[in-house]
């Protein structure tokens, strides 16, 4: 029977958990399921993984917008139907993967693919720049400072030639966040970018008492710039409100997402900040967070062509000047950051200084430092 | 913002259905009408001492009960508020007794 709204108990399934993914494993992948020897990338976006047994199975990996029409997974099922026996699979960054296999089975795949225009373009595999892990924006949520579809779309133009290739000297990870509450990766990422607000949230004491409860939105400040306060409403009653200290106020956006009376967004206060150095491996050095290089560049829509020329003179800096195998944050280090700010021609400001609490582990307690263009 | 009518009262409430004035406009009519709207067939002693629960937590402390401190003032562990509020203590129970909608990441 169909959902009755007057007995939503009835009938009623639940924690069933996903399916178990074995279900949806291609044959070639259930059969030799633990038992590879090695992989081969074949040629960008395409993997060749060897079994014990001797089978092969061969990837061809393809960029996707991530937000995603029902039409769009439809052609990607077809394209699974046509080529892999109805398997497909996404991965964490949010590309699309079509396993065959056997060789011969993987240029009509291409074949294919290519014959469908720019909708499914194979790459990002090795040192390329794969896709822009990134979150809601002004697409679905109610605490952005920036777009996050239009940013990584205006972004990934520019660095095509990057997904399609394996010519830098390690995998550069991009990632966006909309707010500082930085869903998904850019906290540590090879270049970040990063939506941010300039000005302190607007109190609505009409509403506040009503809708928030007070003690949440105090004590959301990491700076303990809020404070509870008697104030006055539009109809010049007492009520329960907070005030905020603006000269300590860092416009996080934290009390806002606790209490619907304090709206921060701002068209000309809001902009992008890029952080670079980060990453999750621990390959050669120990997983990094990545750092704040460039503290504000404006919300200019629809191509933010500010960002885009950013993070392109940040990825193409790195790539001229790193040793193999060195990411971003590896680079960045082993020549100092004093060297990167000057390499990459940014200018260093002082919101790059450390001024939270664990601040001073940040500055420089050492003589060792190198001359650049920024002492004067 | 909308307002709702229900026996002879009226409520401002947001498109959640969560009274947006607060307890300033609850009353027992306002916990019959989301009776209806939550899937809740009697009310029973159990619903109410939740809901005096809640109501007496967020008067004193102007914020809303963890969940483990409902429980542990209720004595009913989650899975016997989930029977007596299916939508569950957020939703569900908040909403009845006139609590401010629940923020943050949910």
């Amino acid at each position: 029977m169909g959902y009755d709204p007057q007995n939503p108990m009835v009938d009623r399934i639940t924690d069933i958990g996903p399916p178990h993914y074995e279900q949806f494993l291609p044959p070639v992948i259930k059969k030799n399921f633990g038992k590879w020897l090695y992989h081969e990338i074949a040629q960008p976006g395409v993997l060749m993984h060897k079994a014990e047994s001797g089978d092969e199975c061969w990837t061809v990996r393809v960029g996707a917008a991530r937000l995603i029409s029902i039409e769009h997974i439809r052609e990607i099922c077809e394209i699974a139907d046509k080529h892999c026996n109805g398997c497909v699979r996404w991965t964490t960054r949010n590309n699309v993967e079509f396993m065959v296999d056997s060789k011969a089975k993987v240029q009509p795949l291409l074949d294919d693919l290519k014959s469908r225009g720019n909708k499914f373009p194979v790459g990002a595999t090795g040192a390329s720049v794969s896709n822009i892990v990134h979150t809601q924006g002004w697409v679905h949520c109610h605490t952005p400072a920036t777009d996050a579809s239009g940013v990584v779309k205006a972004v990934m133009d520019e660095l095509f030639d990057y997904f399609t290739s394996m010519t830098l000297p390690a995998q550069v990870r991009v990632a966006l966040a909309c707010c500082l509450n930085m869903c998904g990766a850019v906290h540590a990422s090879d270049i970040a970018i990063l939506g941010i607000h300039r000005k302190p949230p607007m109190i609505d004491h009409d509403a506040i008492s009503g809708l928030c409860e007070l003690p949440l939105a105090i004590a959301a400040c990491p700076l303990g710039a809020v404070k509870p306060a008697k104030e006055t409403n539009s109809k010049g009653e007492e009520v329960k409100s907070v005030k905020v200290t603006a000269e300590r106020c860092m416009f996080c956006g934290n009390c806002y997402t606790m209490c619907p009376a304090m709206p921060l967004a701002d068209p000309e206060g809001d902009g992008i900040a890029i952080l670079v150095g980060g990453k999750v491996s621990n390959s050669r050095s120990m997983p990094k967070f990545s750092k704040l290089v460039i503290p504000f560049l404006p919300n200019n829509t629809p191509r933010w062509p500010e960002t885009v020329a950013a993070v392109k003179n940040i990825l193409e800096t790195y790539a001229k000047h790193a040793r193999k195998y060195e990411r971003l944050g590896e680079w960045a280090e082993r020549i100092g950051w004093e060297k990167f700010f000057e390499l990459t021609g940014i200018p260093f400001t002082i919101k790059s200084v450390d001024d939270y609490r664990l601040a001073y582990d940040t500055w420089r307690t050492s003589t060792q430092f190198k001359f650049t263009s920024h002492i004067k | 913002m909308a307002t709702i009518e229900h026996a002879g009262h009226s409520y401002d409430v947001d498109e959640d259905g969560f009274l947006t004035k607060g307890m300033e406009e609850w009353n027992e009519g306002w916990v019959e009408y989301v009776k209806s709207l939550e899937g809740i067939s009697d009310l029973t002693d159990e619903h109410w001492k939740v809901i005096n629960a809640l109501q007496d937590y967020y008067k004193k402390n102007g914020i809303a009960p963890m969940v483990r401190i409902l429980s542990k003032t209720t004595g009913y562990p989650l899975k016997r508020i989930y029977e007596l509020f299916p939508s569950g203590p957020g939703k569900g129970a908040c909403k009845m007794a006139g609590l401010p909608k629940p923020t943050g990441c949910v």
